[in-house]
């Protein structure tokens, strides 16, 4: 099964490839890194079946190979791939979701210059996902978590040009540092404790571990995973990362990396359920966030803001359930996310693309020009707010469940509120931009290669869902339909969600004028409109300190310590002006001596001497090589 | 690891080595000069791996891979005023070409010519870092050449920082 | 495939003479540093090579492949130092226009 290694392989391979080539060349070669996804997603769907039909336990390894890279201190140092459940499950969403993304930015970036720089990174950050989908190792692991920081990076900064990009890319950067940080420490801590990062051994060998070894190791995986995965507090730059290119926004920031998070925690859940404190912390911060993000994508104006705090809340729901030690229900609602927020967000790239804005409040009407699109994001909105056939109902159901069978009768509240606010946020974005008052009549469908992934994603959306039972079992859990009272609390909620959606900005015969229900909201509106002072907490925190402590310590530089520095100074003139009567009288005389000998050389020589460093440096290297040429035949003649 | 070098690992590090090389000097923006570079000496790191000098390949990762490449990228940087500036003619120069080949050539001639059979046989004891890092600090070893290294180093940086601050104000 | 000694050294003179090549053909100060810094490279290849198959206890060739970076990353920190200073005085890097040596 060592072809496995092609799956992470292929499109690595093409970065490097592209990476490369020239440009015009890369930017001509498109086929190349499409063809390396679409082989890598024939070689999951392989390795999936390798898996089926699962039903072992969940940290059963299906296939494990390691290479030796080399000897490190003494050490084997070993990198390898390991296939399980989880793995395969994983693999063939991601390559599902990227081969889609690839096809689709054939058209959505087609006129960029840089189109060929955007594979790349694209393929490599698909690498990198899939090698941490796959690693046997921690180590590679943080790596391959570092490689898709990176291209993260990268893609969101694409437009550098502009300000907001950069800044954007910057931002992100930073804020999942502090939790790449927590990732490395948890790192330390897991091979202080028993010496290796193979992840067979970490996860069996810890009922041996000291007591509280397993606490600081979930601290530092939950503190990387709120990173990545965008969890309150560290939510920051999801939103912000809205400035990059929007297919690349569909695969990172919705679909693929930002479930790393979870698919770590899901991974490394025997460390959590050692640690039942740090759990039931993953429990609080997913309820946070959900709540946090809906509310958040509430108010917001931006399509792609609306998606992305929206994708936030989603992530939090997937928390509360790794929080409930459910690795099952978040892996699912994982999966049916990346697969119903990629076609939202390769919908709103059509539309952007189209109406050549952002800002909802200056569309509307769009249904009657792309049909299809409109179709598909009705999909997608459908089954993100969770109704009943759709892919979003099961896995919410599967979460709701879990709160029940746990007795968490305040997370099964608070998931129940998260719900109604995305039906809610859904039907709010999906009335202010395809009903309504048309605006603008430029509008057209996107091209094939870009409504084509859609329908794909759509059609996934849409059966996805009845797997739920199946997929359970594959996990190794007891799988069951979701019982009568759950459907009917889960209808009630969107319903509700749904009808007051469409009671605010829907109903035909109501100008919409939502500048009252702003006003009756007042306090609350302006708190969230200001992204519950998040980023202006930031500034307050960290920022304006370390402005003030630099400030603190110039001043200490310029008095202190240029207060020595001159003081000694100082003492040194005294001292020179002594020695100077000396060296006035006696060195004086020799030295002029010797400089008016050397003049007379110096003028002589002067021809060689034009001043510029290139000649002298020249003059120098091939003065070395004739003479080693010279040495080199004395040898030779000398020993003939 | 086998008492044998891996031929492909070398032929791969020694390919990245000269393509890298080559990208550097041929490459029309010296940006990309600058992260050539850094690929040599990540390529070069690997052959140090593969050679088992393991603290080497380490130091050789954190100073030229990392210091010197961000050093470079940042000198870069600041003396770059406009983007378009990065990009420059490719120099050529028919001195440095002749000069070029004729030091290989005549390099690869002594190698062929004069190399001791000795060297062919990988001797079998890997040096190992606890050994390496006795020999550094030992009083007979290699101590009083290292301390004499970081006076350079310190040297440096004080020279550097005063170049840089002259002017200044 | 056995690999032994000779490789590394041909492969190190190859690099070397790209560097050789580098060092007078570039007019750009920092791409002059960036070709010393490959010859650099080049040595330690030879330095960490022979340590390896000739004197692989004592490691001398370690030793001195060690110094070698020192040395090099001291010469790259005052070269870009110098760089800088001349770009501040005079707004130029390009070495064939730096012309105030003579006395």
């Amino acid at each position: 099964m060592n072809w496995l290694l092609a799956i992470p392989a292929l499109p690595a391979f093409a970065f490097i490839a592209m990476v490369a080539l020239p440009r015009r060349v890369r930017n001509n070669i498109l086929w190349l890194p499409i063809g390396a996804i679409v082989g890598a997603t024939a070689l999951s769907w392989a390795a999936f079946a390798q898996v089926w039909p699962g039903g072992g336990e969940l940290t059963s390894v299906a296939w494990n190979y390691s290479w030796v890279l080399g000897v490190v201190g003494g050490r084997p140092f070993e990198l390898g791939l390991q296939l399980d459940a989880i793995g395969a499950i994983l693999l063939v969403t991601v390559t599902f979701v990227a081969t889609c993304v690839q096809i689709y930015s054939l058209g959505y970036m087609h006129n960029d210059e840089r189109i060929g720089w955007y594979y790349a990174v694209l393929s490599l950050f698909t690498s990198a996902m899939l090698g941490l989908v796959l690693a046997d190792n921690l180590l590679l692991a943080f790596v391959t978590w570092e490689l898709m920081g990176l291209c993260s990076y990268l893609l969101i900064g694409f437009w550098y040009q502009l300000e907001a990009p950069r800044k954007a890319s910057q931002k992100a950067f930073l804020v999942t540092r502090v939790g790449d940080l927590g990732f490395l420490f948890a790192l330390m801590v897991i091979y202080k404790a028993i010496g290796t990062w193979e992840l067979t051994d970490v996860l069996s060998s810890i009922p041996t571990w000291a007591p509280g070894v397993a606490t600081a190791a979930a601290i530092g995986l939950l503190i990387a995973a709120m990173g990545k995965s965008a969890q309150v507090p560290l939510h920051v730059w999801l939103p912000d990362a809205m400035a990059g290119p929007t297919p690349a926004s569909a695969l990172i920031h919705a679909a693929t990396m930002v479930a790393a998070g979870v698919y770590l925690v899901a991974r490394m859940m025997p460390v959590f359920l050692a640690a039942p404190a740090v759990l039931q912390a993953t429990l609080i911060i997913g309820s946070i966030t959900a709540i946090v993000g809906g509310l958040l994508a509430a108010v917001q104006h931006d399509v792609k803001k609306v998606l992305a705090y929206s994708t936030i809340s989603q992530l939090g729901l997937m928390f509360m359930a790794l929080g409930a030690a459910s690795v099952g229900a978040a892996l699912f609602h994982l999966v049916t996310h990346a697969f119903f927020k990629s076609l939202l967000f390769l919908g709103a790239g059509v539309i952007i693309h189209s109406a050549k804005t952002q800002d909802m409040r200056e569309m509307g009407g769009l249904r009657k020009y792309m049909p299809i699109t409109w179709i598909t994001f009705l999909i997608g909105s459908l089954a993100l707010a969770g109704v009943m056939p759709l892919s979003g109902f099961f896995s919410k159901d599967e979460i709701l469940a879990v709160m029940l069978h746990g007795h968490n009768y305040w997370a099964f509240g608070v998931v129940i509120a998260a719900s109604l606010i995305t039906a809610f946020y859904m039907t709010r974005l999906y009335f202010r931009v395809f009903e309504g008052p048309e605006q603008d009549e430029h509008l057209h469908e996107g091209h094939i290669s870009m409504t084509a992934p859609m329908v794909a994603l759509a059609a996934v959306t849409c059966v996805i869902g009845f797997s739920s039972v199946r997929f359970a079992e594959f996990l190794g859990h007891e799988g069951e339909w979701p019982s009568l009272m759950l459907i009917a609390i889960s209808a009630a909620v969107a319903v509700v969600g749904i009808g007051s959606g469409w009671w605010v900005y829907g109903r035909r015969s109501v100008v919409v004028n939502t500048r009252v229900y702003k006003d009756r909201l007042g306090l609350a509106y302006g708190a969230l409109t200001q992204k519950l002072y998040f980023d202006a907490a930031y500034e307050i925190l960290f920022i304006k300190p370390f402005i003030f402590f630099a400030g603190l310590l110039a001043i200490f530089d310029s008095s202190v310590i240029d207060g020595i520095v001159n003081g000694v100074a100082r003492g040194w003139i005294r001292v020179s002006s002594v020695s100077w009567t000396f060296d006035g009288i006696v060195i004086d005389g020799a030295v002029n001596g010797i400089a008016t000998l050397s003049r007379q050389a110096g003028t002589s020589l002067r021809k060689l001497q034009s001043g510029r460093l290139q000649s002298y440096q020249r003059l120098v290297l091939s003065a070395l090589v004739v003479l080693m040429v010279c040495l080199v035949i004395y040898v030779v003649v000398k020993g003939a | 690891m086998s008492e044998t070098i891996n031929g492909v690992a070398f032929a791969i590090l020694a390919v990245m080595c000269v393509g890298g090389a080559i990208g550097m000097l041929f490459t029309k923006n010296i940006v990309h000069a600058a992260f050539w570079l850094l690929e040599v000496s990540v390529a070069a790191a690997g052959l140090f791996f593969i050679l088992n000098a393991d603290y080497v390949a380490l130091v050789q990762l954190l100073v030229y891979a990392v210091a010197v490449a961000v050093l470079m990228v940042f000198s870069i940087m600041i003396t770059l005023r406009r983007l378009e500036d990065a990009i420059r003619p490719r120099d050529f120069s028919a001195l440095a070409a002749v000069l070029g080949v004729l030091f290989c050539g005549v390099m690869v001639y002594v190698l062929l010519a004069f190399s001791a059979p000795a060297g062919q046989k990988l001797p079998a004891v890997p040096p190992d870092i606890a050994a390496f890092g006795k020999l550094l600090f030992a009083v007979n070893g290699w101590a009083l050449q290292f301390e004499i290294a970081s006076l350079i180093l310190v040297v440096a940086l004080v020279g550097a920082v005063w170049w840089t601050m002259e002017g200044e104000d | 495939m056995r690999v032994g000694l000779e490789p590394f050294l041909i492969l190190a003179a190859v690099l070397f003479s790209l560097g050789l090549y580098g060092a007078v053909s570039k007019k750009a100060t920092v791409m002059l540093l960036m070709s010393l810094e490959l010859m650099a490279i080049a040595i330690n290849i030879n330095l960490v090579a022979f340590s390896r198959f000739v004197t692989p206890r004592t490691m001398d060739g370690l030793f001195f492949a060690v110094f070698t970076m020192v040395v090099s990353a001291a010469e790259v920190g005052l070269g870009l130092a110098l760089v800088l200073a001349i770009y501040r005085r005079s707004r130029e890097s390009e070495v064939d226009r730096l012309s105030q040596l003579k006395g």
